[in-house]
This record gives C-alpha cells, structure tokens and sequence, in this order.
C-alpha cells in the first residue's frame, strides 16, 4: 500500500515534465526589466515587447508575469517556454541590453526548469510579520534587520525541505479587527498601501503536520524573541486569502532593542540610493535562505524583496541599499553568483567579505542581474501613523483575473486597469502583480495597485464609500473594455478589484 | 563459493517491496547497452502528456458504468464516458495532435486517453462513438513505446536539473558525462520494464536466478568499465537522484509512476477537434468475482430457513476531478434489488490530514501551550473541519432515511432512537471521549456555527483529548460518504455520485474510491409462495388420504389404529400421491443452480424436492406395506414430515420479513457511521460475490 498522497505526487510530477517536455519547451526562457519605476519616458516598464505582438507567435505571451515596485524601483519578470536545451550549467543570462528608457535594462535568459520542485499538492502556509507601526522607510539598520528576519524564516522553511512559495516586503500591513467588528468585512479599518510587513507562503505537505506545527512554533519563538508581530493565514474552512489570524503584536520596544543590540554600528540614515539585484535558477528548497546569508554576511541588508517561482524557476528579487559612502556609479551587470558578490560588497556592503559559506554552494551556478544604482523615494504619508492630515493617504486596492491565453496580456490589463481607475484618482500605481499560466488554458493573475484618491477626505467612512466606488466603478469598466481589447469572449472574464483583499474570490476558483 | 553466496545475498533474494526494487533488479540482469537508446523528443513528449492526462483524466467531466450481472461469478460492465477537449490545454494538445493523417472527419485530431486498466485484462476493448462508428486505438505497443520514451525523457530531465550535475564527482554527473554507459542501461531497465510489464507483489523473475556470479572483487579485482563497475554506478546514481530519506522527496512519486506505467494500460482513443464534445462508449473486459471460500458461512446458508438474499460488492476507481458517476446495475426480471447502496471514499484523505493533525497538536500541546494563540488557531482550524465533517455526514444520513422511506415495503424510523440534543459542554465530553458519532459531529456544527466554540486552547478539548477524537474519526469512517439508490424498477438499480461543489482535498488527484452494496433477493410474486402453497397441498392431500381410509381425524391423534388403513386398491391411492406431487412440481420455474437466481433459489428448491420425495416415499410405502399399523404410522411419519416443511415455509416468511425490515445493510464496506446512525449491531458477513474493477489489482 503506498502513502496517500503518493498518486497525487507522481501526477503532478507527471504533469511537470509533461509541461516541461511540450515540444517547444525544453527549458525556460526569461526576461527581467529592471528600471526607474516613475522615469520621464513613461509610466511602468513593464516588457520590452514590440509596439503589436504578433500573435501567431506563441512566444509574444509569457505564460507567467511578475511585477514589483517599490521606493521607485521596479523590477518585472516574464517567462516563456523555450526549445532550446543545450546550453552550459543550468542557467544562462544575457548582458544588459538598454531598452531605450532612462536607466531601463532588460536581461534574457535560459534556465533548466527542476521537475522535481513538487508543491501543487502542498498545503499553503501564508506569514504576514510586522516589522514596525510607522510608515515605510527603512534606515540601513532596518535594511539589516530585514534581512536577517527574511534569512530566519526561510531558513526555517528550508530546514524542513519546504518550498518559499513567494515572499514580498513591504506589504499593505493588516490592522488589529475587533470583535465587534468581524463579520463581513464591511467595518473593516483602511489598510495601508504598504508598510514595514513582510508576507512570505511556503507549501507543507499535508500528511507532514508535525513539520507545520514545529515550523509555526519556531516561527512564535523567533517572534517573541525579536519582538515582531507575527498573523497566519486564517486556516478555518471557508475563510478565504486576505484573513489572518494574530498570533502575537508587533512589540517596538523589544524590537528596538534587538535591533539596536544586533546591528549596533548600523547607520539609521535612510538610503537615497537602492539597486535591484535579481538571482535567478531552479527552483529549490533553501536557495533564498542561502543567497539573503550570503548577503547579510557581507553586511549587505535586504531593503525590499520579491521571491517567486515561475515554471520551477526562481527568481529572488531584492532591493539592495547603496551605501551611503560609496559614490561610484554602479553600472548594470549580469553574470554569476560567485562574481556579484565582490561587487554588491562594493556597492552595498559594510563589512570585508567573508570565506566562502556552505549553503551558497546551492547556488553557485545560478545567476545574478544587476541594475545600475538609482535614487529611491518612500511615500510620505500614511493612514497608520496620523500622517493624514489632509487626506492625501496612498490606499491598496486588489485586483484578482481570469482570462482566456493569448487574448489580452498582463501588462496590457494592468495599463486597462490603470487607465480605468483614473477618474477617480490622482495616482494609481501597480505595486505588485503576478499571473501564471493555469489548467484549462487560463491566465489567472492577482495585483495590488496603491492609489491616492481625488478626493480628499478624512472621515474613515467616506474614504471607504470613496474606494469601493471606485473599484466597482473601474471593474465595469474594463469588464466593458476587455472583449474589445482582446477579442475575448466576455463570458470568459473573471475580475474583481476591491479595496479588501478577502473579497476578490469567485466561487469554486482557486486563486 | 556458497559461503561467500550467503554473505552476500543475490539481487533475487533481496525482497520486492522497495519502491524501485524492480528497476535494480533489471539494472542487475539486463545486458550493459553499448549504445544509446533514442527516442524521438516527440514521442517522449506524447508519452508523458498521454501519461498526465490519464492519471487526471480531467478531460472527463462525466462517467457512467452500467453493470449486469451475468451469472453467479461474473459481471459485464459497459462504460461510457463524456469527453471535453476543452479542457486539455493549448501546449498539451499540440503534442498530442496525430501526425499525417486527418481524422474521418477531415479535420486535425488528438491522441486522447481515456481510462486506464489492469493489464491482465487483454480482451479487446472497441470504443464507439454516439453514432456508433469505431474511434481508432493507440495500440498498446505503441503506447508502450511512447511510454518508455516518456520515462527516459523524465529520468534526463531530473539528472539535467540535479544540483550534483556540476560536479565532476558525483554519480550524477558521471551518468550525464563522462559515464554514459551506466545512464544507458538505466534507460534499457526502463525500457524493458514498461514493455514486459510487471507483476503486482510478485518479484521479478530474471536469470540472474539461475546463476552463481562469482561475489565482487573474486575475479577481476573490480575493473573500472566492466559490467558490475557499470551496475553498480547505475544504481548509486538512482539512490543520489532518489534519495530513501529527506531530500526532495521524489522517490515515491517516481516509483509510483513507474508502477502504474508497469502495472497499467492506457486506453487512448484518436478524436477529432472538429466536435470537442463527445460521448464515447465500451465494453470493459469481462469481471470475474474473487470468491471467498466460507465454507460453513455457504452451508448455513444453503441448509436453513434464512430466506437468503445474494449480496454483491463492487468496487471501483472514479478519477478525482470526474464531476458526476453513475453506477447502474441491470439483473433478471424475477430478481429484486432489494437494498443498492455506493459508498465512496471522497473525504477520506481530508478525514487522515485532520486526524494526523489532532494527533501532531495533542502531542505538541504542551510546546504550543507556550504560544496560546498558536494552540487557538490550530484548535478553531480543527473545530471547523470536525464541524465541516458532522455537516456534510448529515446530509448524507437525510437521504439514506429518504431512501429506506421510500422502498417499496419503507423501513422506518422506529429502530433508530430520536436524536439526542447536546450542550456544548456534552458535546465536548463526548469528543474527548472519542464519540464520534452523527450526533455528536452534528451537535458540534450546530455550536461552532452558532459561535459557541470560541476559546477552545482553554477548553478540555486541547490536550490528549485529540488522541481520542482522531482514533474515533478514524474508526467512524466519517471520510466515506453515502450514495443511495434511485431507480424506481424493482430488478436494476441507478446511483448518482456527484462531486462535492467545495472539494475538501482540492489539490489531490488521488482516485476516489466507490463501493457499490447490492442485495438481490426473491420478492413478491416469489418462488417461496408457490412452494408454500404446493406444500400446503402435498399436507392437505396425505392429510385427506389419510382420513378417507381411516374414516375419520382420530389416526391423526390416536394411537389406535382402525381396520383397514391399508387400501385394498392401492393404484389408485399411489397414482395419486406420485402425480399430484409430479404436476406441482412441473409448474414451477426452478431455474439453473449456476444463476443467481439459482442461489436465491437453492434451499426452497430443496424444500420442494423434499415434499416430493415425502410422498413418493409413501406412495412406494402404500404400494408395498400391508400392515394397517405401519401404514398408519407412515402416514403419521409423513405427515409430520410435510408439516416440518411447511414449518420452514413459514420460517422463510419471517426471514423475508426481517430482511425487508433491515435498515443498514450487514457489510463491512458499509460506513461504520452508518451503522452506528441506526443503531446496527449486529455484526458484518461478507458478500457472496466481489467485484473489484480497481485497475491495479
């Protein structure tokens, strides 16, 4: 008799090399933009596609997309299945090539997707930690600070061989509800747009409850110890993404001096300079875990990440604070882990390198994207912090779709989706987005988008009428465009934008 | 030489139940190949789309399975499925698009698999479509063929991407580069594995059986490029690419691909994409029941008055993402269905994660203690599954009552006591108690919905408790659900499975697994009733014979015996007892003993038989007996004989009605929840017959 999960196992296992064996993908073929996420050429550099893809061309649609942006950067990820399949170590990348746009480099490559990356049939255990009550902007102390918390809790997970589903920071930060004020939602307070959180997923095999359970103590105890806030996804049946469960509050005083104790010589000035640094190979259990040590150990901190894995590929985005004594200009760079090093030590780190550590050898063939360093900016106001004065308070909006291959791209759906919201706002910014390519021959993608609304207001109650106007507003809107667009069915269409995150689901779709 | 044979055990010795233990055993056997085997990177990637699809058959939103019940001992089964192209993707459907050749319909066309089966079965299968054409059939060479390809492909693709490529030591990179041999004999034990295809829990039978090797190192010290440096990397580098222990876990899902691809055909119809939504049809291989002898169990069935009815089971596989199944089942007019029951193991897998999570929290409560909201979220997560759990169980009981409702002859409600009402505080008792029964997962849902079960870290439930809920979740059954019967025709039976619209397990394809309960039995008008009636007749008329020679009732109580009781015409009174007896017999029907009918039929028959043989055997007594007291005693004796049969007549009537009264059928595959729910004690029998359609037995 074997184990129960075992057929699911092997069919997703045959499910993986049958996508990965179709008979244009041998391997993975990848484009990541990195750029200025406000330049003067444009808005949002999201692909360097041509001006009209063809469409005949199986390749002109990713079957995944990921964007980020954060503190004026940006940083977007397309793949595509690839035929070719000779190539030396498992993954390759281009020089940068620039895309016309002002500090806007794009980097192509090719990687061996790993088949035996198995998390479909895993359990999803979602993480949302707070690192601080104020708004965002992170000094180089925090920078490290963030970086040791990334580098605990994926070593956590990677002890435990399960893989970091995704993991971003900063995220919209969860306020405290009340009892009175559960239910549906309706009463729930406005979120930020993005705070000092960090929300991370890994996948747990179902039968392994014990590696769960030991892994969410650990997860307490380190809580405890640096005195972060720490909220699980809610696990009750029924509850959909978007509620959490607080299993301790953000303790400042405790996290203060940890902080202070851990990182004494750390400067508390914040960065005005950041570059992206992406690392890129096959997906595997403990790579991000390895690549944040390395860095840290460096003296490198962490001042936002994206991690995602996209075919059995990951990508670990990280934001790297320039040091602020180090005036060179950096230019954009891609190449081999082991040769980064040297130079983020350069450009972001504060202590002499260190002898090579044993987890990096899990990554030692992978490769590294630099972008040139640029100037970042933070938002300046937030509702947490009483900031709101006049009203002028960036406020998250989500956005969940479904729509048919092939019909409308994601980066044309979010510029519709930009372009829908305006009305009502006067900035509207996607500050996250992730689509992949699902059974049944859809794309099915989620996105945050930060937005200032128009109007002023700073009665909690109108602010909130304000929002879900607003999205409702818009969703009709691009429901009405999109058929048009795409030469989509409009019966194929699934989108919901909503000011709550837990009100994006359609019933019987998993997201 | 046999000392150094015991020492080291041979490859055969080594037992089969490793998950990859037949692959070493041909890596051992099998000559080192000198060359590649190639594939085409095409057929490989139909392989392994045609391999995913059939594992999922998410192509098959409908199946329907019709059985008939030949005769005692086998079944046919008709199967017919709904397939929707749709729903295979853009990038699968282009490898399986047929190459050349057009379909019958002019346009392009897709190798499409349908089901898979056992391969012991090796009776043709014809699929047609609605219209009754024939749909063309991968044949299983070429089937093989692309499947082999598929895990040749599958196996580079996993060396290709393993960390250990890199380095110039490792076996993984030796097989990649640089040892290429070694990779080759892999792929041939593969190869060879697929097509000749492997037993189920029988060792594979090599030549290496028959041969003394000399031990490793005798002969040629261990030179580097003979065939055992060969084997030996082949297998070391299989343990590094599948670890036993830790790693990636990938062992069991390879092994288990490899098993099915071993143990398994694939049945793959050629479809055109010009009509994408298609109905097709087949004969499945006849079914022969696996019979359990139960010698004294059959006896007892066969000797006494139990009004017996013929149990079937049948179990099958239903792939996961099928959303409706139906079973029909067809039999002879003159048998009843009395009780068609299907019970499917839906829930199962989520009921084992639940229970292995009661179990990991009751022995972690003390360290999760330490982090009380940790405890609390874990216990409302186990709170609202149990109540999920009680829910859905509810709702299954409540058409189970239905259905006993509206029988023919309706079982009601008298045996089973009124539900009990519980406070939220009994409820607990009884959970910690590892009650688990409906009433209590019942009350449990009605509590948390109602907000009463806040706070449960500080209730009695968080602690050992757990220990007791998970072995009494396990022992209820509560993961099976309960399917009834709704076709109104008294000899066929029709149920309807349909997949739960949330699926508590969504990301697992493991099949689903259903087992049908059939009782047939003899109903009204049946076979009993004559026999009783002829009984009563054969009675009546020694009875009446009896009487008109003695003259009067009183040889019936008396010891006396009056003049004359033998008959000085005894022709007569012989044509009598031996036609009367003869003309009722011939008016009943007694079928063939191989039918099920013949079963159902076998201890009436011999009551019939035996009320024949009573008055033949007194019309021989009264053609050669001559003396009136043993004549009389003879008609006594004979009597009393017919009245005993009649006795048992009558036994069967009651036994009927107990039957028919009968809430939950007496079967072990039956949900203990069930049984429980109606208060059944009584203990299980097995079936007469089983059907097992599970594809890999």
């Amino acid at each position: 008799m074997t184990s129960p999960a075992s057929s699911t196992k092997s069919s997703e296992l045959a499910r993986i090399a049958a996508e990965a064996a179709g008979t244009s993908s041998a391997s993975v073929q990848f484009t990541l933009i990195h750029g200025p996420m406000n330049g003067h050429d444009g808005p949002l550099p999201l692909t360097v596609e041509s001006a009209d893809p063809d469409k005949e061309d199986p390749d002109a649609w990713p079957t995944d997309f990921c964007h980020f942006s954060v503190a004026g950067l940006s940083v977007s990820t397309s793949t595509w299945p690839s035929a070719i399949s000779t190539f030396s170590g498992r993954v390759q990348i281009g020089p940068p090539e620039h895309t016309g746009r002002r500090d806007t480099y794009a980097y192509s490559g090719h990687a061996v997707p790993n088949p035996g990356f198995i998390h479909q049939s895993t359990r999803k255990v979602e993480v949302l930690i707070t690192l601080g009550n104020q708004h965002w902007s992170p000094t180089y102390r925090e920078a490290l600070m963030q970086a040791l918390v990334i580098e605990k809790l994926t070593g956590l997970a990677a002890e435990r061989d399960a893989p970091v589903l995704h993991l971003h920071t900063p995220v919209a930060p969860f306020p405290q509800t009340h009892v009175s004020e559960r239910g549906d939602g309706s009463n729930e307070r406005l979120r930020d747009a993005i705070g000092p959180c960090l929300r991370f997923a890994i996948g747990v095999d179902p039968t392994m409850s014990d590696a769960r359970l030991d892994f969410e103590t650990e997860l307490a105890a380190l809580a405890e110890e640096y005195g972060i806030g720490l909220k699980l996804d809610d696990q009750r049946l029924n509850r959909a993404r978007g509620e959490w469960f607080t299993i301790r509050g953000f303790d400042r005083e405790r996290y203060r001096q940890a902080r202070g104790k851990l990182f004494p010589e750390a400067s508390v000035v914040i960065p005005r300079r950041a570059m992206i640094a992406s690392v890129v190979g096959p997906s595997r259990a403990g790579t991000t875990a390895a690549a944040v040590a390395a860095l840290r150990a460096r003296g490198i901190g962490v001042l936002a990440a994206s991690i995602s894995s996209m075919r059995k590929t990951t990508f670990i985005n990280l934001v790297l604070p320039v040091a602020a004594e180090s005036s060179g200009k950096f230019p954009q760079w891609s190449g081999g882990w082991l040769e980064a090093l040297p130079r983020l030590v350069d450009c972001a780190g504060h202590r002499p390198s260190l002898p090579d550590e044993s987890g990096e050898g899990l990554i030692a063939d992978w490769k590294v994207a630099l972008s040139p360093a640029m100037r970042c900016s933070y938002p300046q106001s937030s509702q947490q912090t009483g900031a709101t004065a006049t009203g002028r308070v960036p406020y998250p909006i989500w956005l969940w779709w479904q729509l048919p291959y092939r019909t409308v791209g994601t980066p044309a759906l979010l510029t519709e989706v930009q372009a829908a919201l305006q009305p009502h706002t006067r900035r509207c910014e996607v500050a996250y987005a992730q689509s992949r390519l699902c059974r049944g021959d859809v794309v099915r993608g989620r996105a945050k988008l930060i937005v200032m609304l128009s109007q002023e207001h700073r009665d909690h109650a109108a602010v909130q009428r304000l929002l879900t106007d607003a999205a409702e507003a818009a969703q009709e809107r691009i429901r009405e465009r999109l058929p048009a667009l795409g030469h989509v069915d409009a019966g194929r269409v699934r989108l919901r934008l909503s000011p709550r995150e837990r009100w994006l689901m359609y019933a019987g779709a998993s997201a | 030489m046999t000392v150094n044979l015991r020492r080291t055990p041979t490859v055969a010795e080594r037992s089969a139940d490793g998950p990859l233990d037949h692959l070493r055993t041909l890596i051992q056997a099998l000559p080192v190949p000198t060359a590649p085997l190639t594939f085409p990177s095409r057929e490989a990637a139909l392989g392994l789309a045609l391999m995913d699809l059939s594992f999922r058959l998410d192509h098959l939103p409908r199946l329907s399975e019709h059985l008939t019940l030949m005769d005692r001992g086998h079944m046919s089964r008709s199967i017919s499925v709904d397939v929707d192209l749709a729903f295979i993707s853009g990038r699968l459907r282009d490898t399986l698009m047929v190459p050349g050749e057009a379909a019958p319909g002019g346009g392009a066309s897709l190798w499409v698999p349908v089901s898979r089966y056992s391969r012991r079965d090796l009776a043709p299968v014809v699929i047609r479509d609605s219209s009754g054409d024939v749909v063309p059939r991968l044949s299983h060479r070429d089937a093989n063929r692309v499947t082999a390809a598929a895990f040749v492909m599958l196996l580079s693709m996993l060396i290709n991407a393993h960390r250990e490529v890199a380095a110039p030591t490792s076996p993984i990179h030796q097989l990649r580069h640089t040892h290429q041999r070694s990779r080759w004999l892999i792929e041939a034990a593969i190869t060879e594995l697929i097509t000749v295809g492997s037993p189920v829990g029988q060792r594979l039978h090599t030549p290496l059986d028959h041969a003394v090797l000399p031990a490793p190192g005798a002969r040629d010290g261990g030179r580097t490029g003979d065939s055992r440096s060969m084997r030996d990397l082949a297998l070391s580098g299989l343990d590094v690419l599948f670890p036993a222990a830790g790693g990636d876990h990938l062992m069991v899902p390879f092994a288990r691909l490899l098993q099915l691809a071993t143990r398994q055909y694939m049945l793959v119809a050629q479809l055109g994409l010009d009509r994408p939504r298609r109905f097709l049809t087949w004969e499945a291989p006849l079914l022969p029941a696996q019979h359990r002898p139960a010698p004294l169990q059959t006896l007892a069935k066969n000797v006494l008055p139990l009004n017996r009815e013929f149990v079937v089971e049948y179990e099958t596989e239903i792939p996961r993402s099928v959303k409706a199944y139906h079973l029909t089942l067809e039999v002879r007019q003159e048998i009843s269905v009395r009780r068609f029951l299907m019970s499917s193991n839906v829930d199962e897998e989520f009921v084992e994660v639940l229970a292995q999570d009661l179990e990991s929290v009751a022995r972690r409560a003390q360290r999760l203690g330490r982090h009380h909201k940790l405890l609390e979220l874990e216990m409302q997560g186990i709170a609202s599954r149990l109540a999920e759990l009680g829910r859905r169980r509810l709702v299954d009981l409540a058409s189970y009552e239905a259905y006993l409702a509206r029988l023919p002859i309706p079982v009601g409600p008298e045996s089973a006591p009124p539900p009990r009402r519980l406070t939220v505080d009994e409820v607990i008792a009884a959970l910690s108690a590892g009650d688990c029964s409906l009433d209590v997962l019942s009350a449990f849902c009605a509590h948390y919905a109602a907000d009463g079960l806040q706070h449960l870290a500080r209730s009695g439930l968080a602690g050992p408790a757990l220990l007791n809920i998970a072995n009494g979740l396990r022992a209820a059954q509560v993961g099976r659900d309960v399917t009834t019967d709704n076709d109104p025709r008294e000899h066929g039976a029709h149920a309807h499975w349909r997949r739960p619209s949330v699926d508590l397990s969504p990301q697992s394809t493991e099949p689903v697994r259903a087992v049908a309960y059939m009782a047939l039995a003899d109903e009204a008008p049946a076979l009993i009733e004559s026999i009783t009636r002829m009984v009563s007749g054969l009675t009546l008329m020694v009875l009446g014979i009896g009487t008109l020679l003695s003259g009067g009732i009183a040889w019936l109580y008396s010891s006396e015996v009056s003049e004359g009781f033998a008959p000085e015409q005894a022709d007569a009174v012989v044509a009598v007892l031996l036609l009367v007896p003869g003309l009722l017999l011939a008016r009943l029907a007694l079928p063939s003993t191989r039918s099920v009918l013949g079963q159902l039929h076998k201890f009436q028959r011999t009551l019939a038989a035996a009320s024949v043989v009573v008055t033949t055997a007194l019309a021989i007594a009264v053609g050669t007996v001559r003396s009136d007291v043993e004549m009389a005693r003879l008609f006594q004796l004979a009597l009393a004989v017919l009245i005993v049969i009649l006795f048992c007549c009558l036994c069967e009537f009651y036994a009927r009605r107990v039957h028919r009264s009968s809430s939950v059928p007496r079967s072990a595959r039956v949900p203990r929840w069930l049984r429980d729910a109606r208060r059944a004690t009584r203990r299980t029998v097995e079936p007469d017959d089983f059907f097992d359609a599970r594809d890999e037995v």
